[in-house]
C-alpha cells in the first residue's frame, strides 16, 4: 500500500488498513511484560499454571483483542462517549457508596449477579477521555489561566473524592494525578502548577496526621522510617527489598528465589511481583524490564504526537500518565521509595481488573493512533 | 453565536503547548525510570551482601537438637539411669490455626479425654506462637505412624521422636539419683535471665532432685542445631543435613553406689521405713544409700497426676522424703559408742565398774535402764555388750556433755557433707556452748542441766542425726585411722572426684578406738544385744555393730514404753556395724523409722545387707571360697564300698527308673 492510496478518501477506514496501522510493535512490548508476569506468576506458584499464570496468560490474551477492537473504534465515537463514560463512573462510584461490598475494609467493589468490579477503573478510563473532550473544545487562554477552570478541577475531585472515601487513597491519588496531568499538558499556567504544588505539599502533613485511617498513616510512617516495626508494617517494604537486593546482579534462578517461595514475601502475585522478579533474575531482568516498560510509555507518548486532534492527544497522554503512574508507584513502593499503597505493576502483577483497564486504555491509544488524520468535531465547530 | 470561537492559530498553539508539556512528561517518566534503575543498581549491586544476609537468615533457621542426656552408672558400670526413645505429638499454635478443632481431631488418633483437652488448650494457647507443646507422649508405633500419615492435612501438629529418661531399677535409687520432669516457670526464672534457651524445647526435662538436680547441667550437655529451611511462617520446609552442629551428650556420671546392695536394702525393708547407708571403710565410698518406702522415679519423667502425687505426699511413712539425709532421729544406744570414746578420752579407767538395779535416780528423776532387772557390775566393755544405760549415765556426769560433743563431732555427727547432692539435714549435736546459742532468747533455759548428761550420754535428748551421719560415724570407727568423708559420685565424665580417704587423721588414741570397737565385737558375740540378729553365716568373717532403740517422746507412766501402739510413735530401730571384724571393710548404718527395737528391726535387716555386701567383695569372696586344708592323704578302709552304695540308692530312688 503507498502513501497515495491512503491519502484517497476512505481508504483509512478500511478494516485491513486500520489493522496495519496499530503500533503492533507497542503491542509485542506489551506482551512480553505480560509474558514475564505469567512466567513469574508460575515460578511463586511453586512452577504450576495454578492458580496464576495461565488465568494471568488467558486473561491477557482476551485483553489484547479488546486492545485491537477498541482500537478500531472510530476516535469520534470515543469523543461522543466521553462524557457518557465518565458520567456513568461517577454514578458507579456513588452507587458503591450505598451498596458496594466491603472487602478488606474498603467499600470498592460492586457486584451484578455474579460479576463484580471495581467502579474505580471505570473512573480512570472516564476522566482522561472527558478531560480531553472538555480541553478539545477550550482555548489555549482558557486553559492556561482563567476562572473557568474550577470546572475541570470539580470534575477530578468528585471522583476523587469518593474513591479517597471508600477508602482508596491509592488510586484516588491516580485519579488525581492523572487529572492533574492532562490539566497540565493542555497547558495550564506555570504559576498555577506551583501554587497547587505548594498547596499540596502543605495540605499533605495535616492530612497525614488528621485526615487518614490508622493503616495508612502506619504505612506512611513506616516508609519514612522502616526500621521502626521490622515485624509490623515495615515487614513488607523490608521483606521487599531483601528479596531485591539478594537477587544481585543475576538473581537466585527461575524458581528459585527463597524470599518469594517461602513466602516471606507479601503479596507476591499482586503488588510485589516485581521484588520476586527481581530476586529471581536479578539486576539483568529488572533492569530488562524497566527498559520494556520505558518503550511502552514513550511509544503510548509519541502516538499523542502523532494525533491532529487535540482530544486525540490529551486522551493519548492521559492514559500514558495514568501508565507512568503505575508503574512508578508501584516501582518506587518495591524499592522502598514510596509507602506501601496497593498499586500493582501493570500487565506484571497477577488481577484482572487493572489489566483490563489499562489495555482499554491503550485500546483508546491505538484508536488514537489509528485515527490520527480523523477530523473531531466539538459541538462548537470542527477542527483538525 | 455562530461560528468557531477557536481559531486556527490558537489550534496550532494549543499543539505547540501540548508538544512542549508532552516532553515534560517524557522527561518525567524517564526521569522516574532512571531513578528507579538507580535505586535497584544500589540494592542489587552494591548492598548485595548484606540483603543475601538477611534473606539467609530469614530462610534458614537452627532449630535445637537436644543432646542426650548423660547416663549414670553405678560403680560397676551398671546402668541406673538411662534414655530411651520416645514418640511424642506435638502441636503449635499459629495464625488461622484452630487449636481446638486439631485436639479434636486427634482425639481420635490417640486417647484425649476432654478434661486433657481442655488442660492442653490452656498450655497451648499460653505457649509463646510458634512454640510446640508435646500433647501426647510415649506414643504406640502404631499411633505415631497413624499420626504422621495424616500430618500433612493438620496444620501445626507434627509426630517426632524424642528421648525420655528411665530409670530401670524403679524406686531403689529414686532418692539417691532424683528424677527428670518438665521444665517450670521457677526453673527458668531460676536460670537466670541467660536461661540456656533449651529449657523452652517442648519435651525437655530438667533434673528436679538428687544426682539428677545436683549434676544437671553436665548431664544435659550441649544441645546441637538443625539448620533447616523455613518458610515465613517457620514451618520446616527441608533439612538437608548440612551446618548441623551436633549435639554435644551429656557426661556420664558413675556412682560408688552397687546395684546389687541397694536393690536388697530395698527389698528388705519391706513395708517397713526408714533408711540404711554402707560405707567402705577405706575410701569412704557410699555403696548403698537406700530409703524406704520409695516410689517409682519413671512416673514422675511422664508427670504424676494429682491424685498420685497427693498419695504419695500424705502417706503416713513418706515415700518421698529421703530417710538417709534429710530424716533426723536420736541415735540412741548406738550414740554410746561416742560416750565411750569420751570416756575414755577424758581418762576414766574403763575397769572402773558401775553397778546397774534397773536404773538410777538422778535430781529427783528416775532413770531407767531398758534392762528392768538390771545388768549388775558392769565394766565399759561391758555396758556397750548390754547397752547398759546405768553405766552411761554414771560416766556421763563425769564425763560432760562438751566431751561427748567432741567425740561425736570428730565422727561426723552434726555436719552436712559435700556428697554431691542436695537435701542433707545437719542436725544437733549439744554442748554447753550450743544450748546458749539455742536458747539464746530464753535466759532461763541457757545453762545445762546436769541431768541432760544422762539422755545425752545414751543418744536421746537435743542430739538428732541422719542416717549418713551414723554411717561416717561407724566407718570411721571401723577405719580408726582418718576421718573419712563418705562419696556418692565416683566420676564425671570420666574425671574422678577426690576419695573419700583424703582426709585428716582421727584426733583420738588408736587404742580407745579399738576399745570401742572390740565393745561393738562383743554386742554380737553371744550374750551380746544384736547376737542372734548379727550372724552373717560367712564363717570367719564376723560383723561388730551396736545396737539402738530410740525413743520419739516421753514415755508415760505405764505407758507401752514405744513398743506398740500408734505406728507414729513407736521407738526407732537403729543398728550400726561394721564387717569383718579382724579387717574392717564396710560399715553400715540401718535406721528402721518406728521400728521399735534396734537389734529386732534394724540388725537382721543390717545383716542381710552387710552380707550382700561382703558377697559382692572378691577378696572377701575368696577368704570364704578358700578350701579349707585337707588332712595328708591316707588310705581310707571304706573308700571303695561307700560311693557304690550311694549310687545304688540314688537310682531307685528315682519312680520309674531302671529298677
Amino acid at each position: 500500500m503507498t502513501v497515495s492510496a491512503l491519502t484517497r478518501p476512505g481508504e483509512r477506514d478500511r478494516l485491513t488498513v486500520k489493522l496495519t496501522e496499530i503500533d503492533w510493535l507497542f503491542v509485542l512490548v506489551l506482551c512480553l511484560i505480560a509474558g514475564a508476569g505469567s512466567l513469574m506468576l508460575f515460578s511463586i506458584a511453586g512452577s504450576s499454571w495454578t492458580p496464576w499464570a495461565a488465568a494471568h496468560a488467558s486473561r491477557f490474551g482476551i485483553c489484547v483483542v479488546i486492545l485491537i477492537a477498541l482500537a478500531m473504534v472510530d476516535l469520534r465515537v470515543w469523543f461522543a462517549l466521553a462524557y457518557p463514560i465518565y458520567g456513568l463512573g461517577v454514578l458507579l462510584l456513588i452507587a458503591v457508596e450505598l451498596v458496594g461490598d466491603i472487602r478488606l475494609g474498603a467499600q470498592r467493589w460492586l457486584s451484578i449477579g455474579s460479576f463484580s468490579f471495581q467502579p474505580s477503573e471505570v473512573i480512570k478510563i472516564g476522566i482522561v477521555l472527558a478531560l480531553a473532550r472538555l480541553y478539545h473544545g477550550v482555548s489555549a487562554e482558557r486553559a492556561r489561566l482563567s476562572w473557568w477552570l474550577f470546572i475541570p478541577a470539580l470534575m477530578i475531585a468528585v471522583p476523587v473524592l469518593l474513591v479517597a472515601h471508600q477508602p482508596d487513597l491509592g488510586t484516588a491519588l491516580l485519579i488525581a494525578m492523572t487529572g492533574g496531568a492532562i490539566v497540565v499538558l493542555a497547558g495550564l499556567s506555570w504559576k498555577i502548577i506551583a501554587t497547587a504544588v505548594a498547596g499540596v505539599l502543605a495540605v499533605i502533613p495535616p492530612y497525614v496526621i488528621f485526615g487518614m485511617h490508622d493503616y495508612q498513616r502506619q504505612r506512611v510512617l513506616t516508609f519514612l522510617d522502616p526500621e521502626s516495626d521490622p515485624s509490623g508494617s515495615g515487614y513488607h517494604i523490608l521483606q521487599s527489598m531483601i528479596a531485591l537486593g539478594s537477587g544481585g546482579l543475576l538473581g537466585k534462578g527461575y524458581g528459585l528465589g527463597s524470599q518469594s517461595q517461602l513466602n516471606f514475601l507479601p503479596e507476591k502475585q499482586t503488588d510485589f511481583i516485581f521484588a520476586a522478579l527481581a530476586e529471581e533474575f536479578g539486576f539483568v531482568g529488572c533492569a530488562s524490564l524497566l527498559i520494556l516498560y520505558a518503550a511502552a510509555i514513550f511509544m503510548a507518548l509519541r502516538t499523542s504526537y502523532l494525533s491532529h486532534s487535540h482530544f486525540g492527544r490529551l486522551a493519548a497522554a492521559g492514559v500514558t500518565a495514568t501508565f507512568t503512574l503505575y508503574v512508578m508507584i508501584n516501582g518506587l513502593m518495591v524499592m522502598g521509595l514510596a509507602p506501601v499503597v496497593g498499586v500493582p505493576m501493570p500487565m506484571l502483577s497477577y488481577g484482572g481488573t487493572v489489566m483490563l483497564t489499562v489495555m482499554i486504555g491503550f485500546g483508546l491509544v491505538q484508536s488514537v493512533r489509528v485515527h490520527r488524520y480523523s477530523e473531531v468535531t466539538s459541538g462548537k465547530g470542527s477542527f483538525v | 453565536m455562530t461560528g468557531p470561537s477557536i481559531f486556527f492559530e490558537e489550534v496550532n498553539e494549543r499543539q505547540g503547548v501540548f508538544h512542549r508539556r508532552a516532553v515534560l512528561l517524557g522527561a518525567f517518566a524517564g526521569l522516574g525510570l532512571t531513578a528507579m534503575g538507580g535505586r535497584l543498581a544500589y540494592l542489587q549491586l552494591f548492598q548485595t551482601q548484606r540483603y543475601e544476609r538477611l534473606s539467609t537468615s530469614n530462610q534458614f533457621n537452627f532449630k535445637l537438637m537436644p543432646a542426650p542426656r548423660g547416663v549414670i552408672v553405678d560403680r560397676n558400670g551398671a546402668v541406673l539411669a538411662a534414655n530411651r526413645p520416645n514418640f511424642r505429638l506435638l502441636v503449635v499454635r499459629d495464625k488461622g490455626t484452630d487449636t481446638e478443632a486439631t485436639l479434636k481431631t486427634l482425639a481420635s488418633f490417640v486417647p484425649l479425654d476432654e478434661v486433657r483437652q481442655r488442660r492442653l488448650l490452656k498450655d497451648i494457647n499460653s505457649a509463646p506462637r510458634r512454640a510446640p507443646v508435646s500433647v501426647m507422649e510415649d506414643m504406640t508405633w502404631e499411633q505415631f505412624s497413624a499420626v504422621s500419615v495424616r500430618a500433612p492435612e493438620l496444620t501445626g501438629v507434627t509426630a517426632d521422636m524424642g528421648e525420655v529418661r528411665v530409670y530401670p531399677y524403679g524406686g531403689a535409687f529414686a532418692h539417691v539419683i532424683g528424677y527428670v520432669a518438665k521444665v517450670n516457670k521457677d526453673d527458668i526464672t531460676a536460670a537466670g535471665p541467660n536461661a540456656d534457651s533449651i529449657l523452652l524445647h517442648p519435651g525437655f526435662r530438667i533434673g528436679k532432685q538428687g544426682v539428677e538436680k545436683a549434676f544437671d547441667l553436665e548431664l544435659r550437655g550441649r544441645p546441637g542445631a538443625r539448620k533447616v529451611e523455613v518458610d515465613a511462617n517457620g514451618r520446616e520446609v527441608s533439612h538437608h543435613g548440612e551446618g548441623d552442629i551436633p549435639p554435644q551428650p551429656g557426661a556420664e556420671i558413675q556412682l560408688t553406689l552397687d546395684v546389687d546392695v541397694q536393690n536388697r536394702a530395698l527389698e528388705v525393708f519391706g513395708e517397713e521405713s526408714g533408711g540404711a547407708v554402707v560405707m567402705d571403710c577405706r575410701t569412704g565410698d557410699i555403696l548403698c544409700m537406700t530409703s524406704a518406702p520409695s516410689f517409682d522415679a519413671n512416673r514422675f519423667v511422664r508427670g504424676l497426676t494429682v491424685a498420685d502425687y497427693r498419695g504419695l505426699a500424705t502417706f503416713e511413712r513418706k515415700p518421698l522424703l529421703d530417710k538417709c539425709l534429710s530424716g533426723l532421729y536420736p541415735p540412741g544406744s548406738t550414740f554410746k559408742t561416742m560416750t565411750a570414746l569420751a570416756i575414755l578420752d577424758a581418762g576414766i579407767d574403763p575397769d572402773i565398774r558401775v553397778n546397774c538395779s534397773g536404773g538410777m535416780n538422778f535430781g529427783g528423776r528416775y532413770f531407767h535402764c531398758h534392762k528392768r532387772g538390771g545388768h549388775g557390775s558392769q565394766n565399759l566393755r561391758d555396758a556397750i555388750k548390754n547397752s547398759c544405760d546405768t553405766y552411761f549415765y554414771t560416766m556421763s556426769l563425769r564425763v560432760g556433755p562438751d566431751r561427748i560433743a567432741i567425740a561425736a563431732r570428730a565422727f561426723g555427727l552434726g555436719q552436712i557433707y559435700d556428697i554431691g547432692i542436695p537435701g542433707q539435714k545437719k542436725g544437733v549435736v549439744p554442748d554447753r556452748a550450743w544450748k546458749k546459742r539455742y536458747f539464746a532468747k530464753n535466759e532461763a533455759q541457757q545453762p545445762w542441766w546436769p541431768g541432760e548428761n544422762l539422755s545425752y550420754a545414751i543418744g536421746q535428748g537435743y542430739l538428732q542425726v541422719n542416717c549418713l551421719q551414723l554411717a561416717v560415724m561407724t566407718a570411721r570407727l571401723a577405719n580408726g585411722q582418718r576421718a573419712l568423708n563418705p562419696r556418692l559420685v565416683r566420676s564425671v565424665g570420666g574425671k574422678e572426684l577426690p576419695k573419700g580417704s583424703d582426709a585428716p587423721p582421727l584426733p583420738f588414741a588408736t587404742e580407745h578406738i579399738q576399745y570401742v570397737r572390740d565393745g561393738m565385737a562383743a554386742v554380737t558375740e553371744a550374750g551380746g544385744t544384736a547376737f542372734r540378729a548379727s550372724q552373717l553365716g560367712l564363717g570367719d568373717i564376723l560383723m561388730a555393730g551396736k545396737t539402738g532403740t530410740a525413743q520419739v517422746r516421753n514415755y508415760d507412766k505405764g505407758g507401752s514404753r514405744g513398743q506398740g501402739g500408734t505406728w507414729r510413735l513407736r521407738d526407732h530401730g537403729l543398728f550400726v556395724a561394721f564387717a569383718p571384724i579382724d579387717a574392717p571393710r564396710y560399715a553400715i548404718a540401718v535406721v528402721v523409722q518406728h521400728g521399735m527395737g534396734g537389734s529386732t528391726a534394724a540388725a537382721p535387716r543390717a545383716r542381710e545387707i552387710m552380707r550382700t555386701t561382703l558377697l559382692k567383695d572378691p577378696e572377701i569372696r575368696a577368704r570364704i571360697e578358700k578350701p579349707l586344708p585337707m588332712p595328708e592323704m591316707a588310705p581310707d578302709p571304706e573308700l571303695d564300698t561307700v560311693p557304690q552304695s550311694t549310687t545304688i540308692e540314688r537310682t531307685a530312688a528315682i519312680p520309674g527308673g531302671p529298677a
